[in-house]
């Protein structure tokens, strides 16, 4: 710095005399050396009266307008714009959490019922409605009480039966009791479930251990399943219908 | 500026943007005589001043987010929020530029012979044919104070163009550092340093300039 002392000149002074009064600037580290210069110098002395006479004139300009400022009703106005805009972040809060509520509902709900087919659906075997009835002890007759010449009765002897069961209560809809399949676990154990009516392919009686004759295994027939809570089909039964005949 | 002044216009901004009113209206008071008085100074125009001020806190209650303390003060960018728009509002309507520099317009306020007088009268022999002007001799705190000076100070730095104007406001008037003053006008210091410097001499020579017809018309009188 001192080395630096010894070169000023007119030109260095007045590339720092309007920067004498600014901390942190090269003219007020020189600041000294710029003063001892000006008071040397004829050419820099009015360069460096100017510059001190143009900071009081900006600090008396910047001293008469200390007070101004804008009207109260700007801040007025702007703090309702800040209350408008906080309600309505607010809002797009709630709707932001009320959609990913939604979004998550749905993908349960899809996730549930994808879930529900793939424990209900056999091959061929489409069902008609959801539950249609929830069961602590589904109706199931004893293998040993289901006739089994029954369900696959000649058509005449069907008839015959379709039209008793119509002619009673609610039971009448029904062809025949629940019979247990094969493969399931023990009826009587069966604590929860449901009851799915299902429409299949008349063949697709065969899958659940039902015998079908060979000529007879066209056409759709309505049926009852009784669905155990894991969605293992564990009976079933015949739907009677107006104009549909069941006969195996 | 102070970190400890940027870490409380931080944490005031932290709470303002999580709807503390209170926080929001702490802000305001503190930043906006100076976003105002900028505004003012630029335009010369109370009305605009007024409606600058209060788009640029429009713009900070819609996006708190925007201000980066990385890049800057708050009072740095509140400054630069309300020149963009003052840019923009020129671009629109070309008549709020008070002052176009014309020397006429200075003249006819340059009435009263006071403080400044012309310098360097006589020792022409070290003049550097730069035009700036000087103050002969050094004048007094009061003389400067008078209604007079400073309007005539006033007019002289609105009669500046644009880019010395905002620096001359920013630097000297607010007395915002080269460094904020830079992030403010989004320009580096070095051009912040040149521009003051050079605006700096205008100001003296529309000044001196502004005392000599003044003196004219008090002597032929």
């Amino acid at each position: 710095m001192n080395d630096e002392v010894k070169f000023m000149d007119c030109v260095r002074f007045e590339k720092i005399v309007h920067d004498l009064k600014r901390p942190g600037t090269e003219g007020f580290a020189f600041r000294e050396d710029a003063l001892a210069h000006a008071e040397s110098c004829s050419h820099c002395a009015p360069l460096m009266t100017g510059a001190e006479s143009l900071d009081a004139a900006l600090r008396a300009l910047a001293a008469s307008n200390r007070e101004q400022q804008a009207p109260p009703r700007v801040e007025s106005a702007l703090i309702e714009e800040f209350r408008r805009q906080r309600a309505a972040s607010s809002r797009r809060r709630v709707h932001r959490q009320i959609a990913a509520l939604s979004a998550a509902a749905a993908i349960l709900l899809a996730l549930g019922f994808s879930l529900y087919r793939r424990a209900t659906s056999r091959p061929g075997v489409a069902p008609l409605t959801n539950v249609t009835e929830k069961i602590s002890a589904p109706p199931v007759a004893s293998p040993a009480v289901v006739p089994e010449a029954s369900p696959v009765a000649a058509p005449a002897e069907s008839l015959q039966q379709d039209q008793v069961l119509a002619s009673q209560s609610d039971d009448s809809t029904y062809a025949t009791n629940f019979v247990p399949l094969p493969y399931a676990d023990d009826p009587s154990a069966l604590e929860d479930g449901a009851v799915v009516r299902v429409e299949m392919p008349r063949a697709a009686l065969a899958s659940f251990g039902l015998p079908v004759a060979a000529m007879e295994s066209d056409g759709m027939v309505r049926a009852d399943l009784v669905v155990s809570a894991d969605g293992t089909p564990q009976a079933i039964r015949l739907v009677s219908q107006d104009n549909s005949r069941q006969s195996f | 500026m102070t970190q400890t002044t940027d870490l409380a216009d931080a944490l005031l901004l932290r709470r303002m943007a999580r709807g503390d009113e209170d926080a929001f209206a702490e802000v305001y008071r503190q930043k906006q005589p100076a976003i105002y008085r900028f505004a003012l100074h630029m335009t010369g125009n109370p009305a605009v001043a007024e409606d600058v001020t209060q788009e640029v806190f429009m713009a900070l209650i819609r996006d708190p987010k925007r201000f980066d303390p990385a890049r800057g003060t708050l009072g740095g960018f509140l400054f630069g929020v309300a020149r963009n728009h003052l840019r923009k509002r020129w671009e629109q309507d070309r008549r709020l530029v008070a002052f176009d520099g014309d020397p006429d317009n200075l003249r006819e306020n340059a009435s009263v012979v006071g403080s400044f007088q012309q310098g360097a009268s006589g020792n022409g022999a070290h003049g550097n044919g730069n035009g700036h002007g000087t103050f002969a001799t050094a004048t007094s705190w009061d003389e400067f104070t008078s209604v007079e000076s400073i309007g005539r100070v006033r007019q002289a730095v609105a009669t500046l163009p644009e880019n010395y104007r905002e620096v001359v406001v920013l630097c000297e008037l607010e007395e915002l550092s080269y460094e904020e003053a830079a992030s403010a006008l989004g320009c580096p210091v070095g051009t912040v340093r040149s521009r003051l410097h050079r605006a700096r001499a205008m100001l003296v020579e529309k000044l001196r300039e502004a005392h000599s017809v003044g003196r004219a018309s008090a002597v032929s009188e």
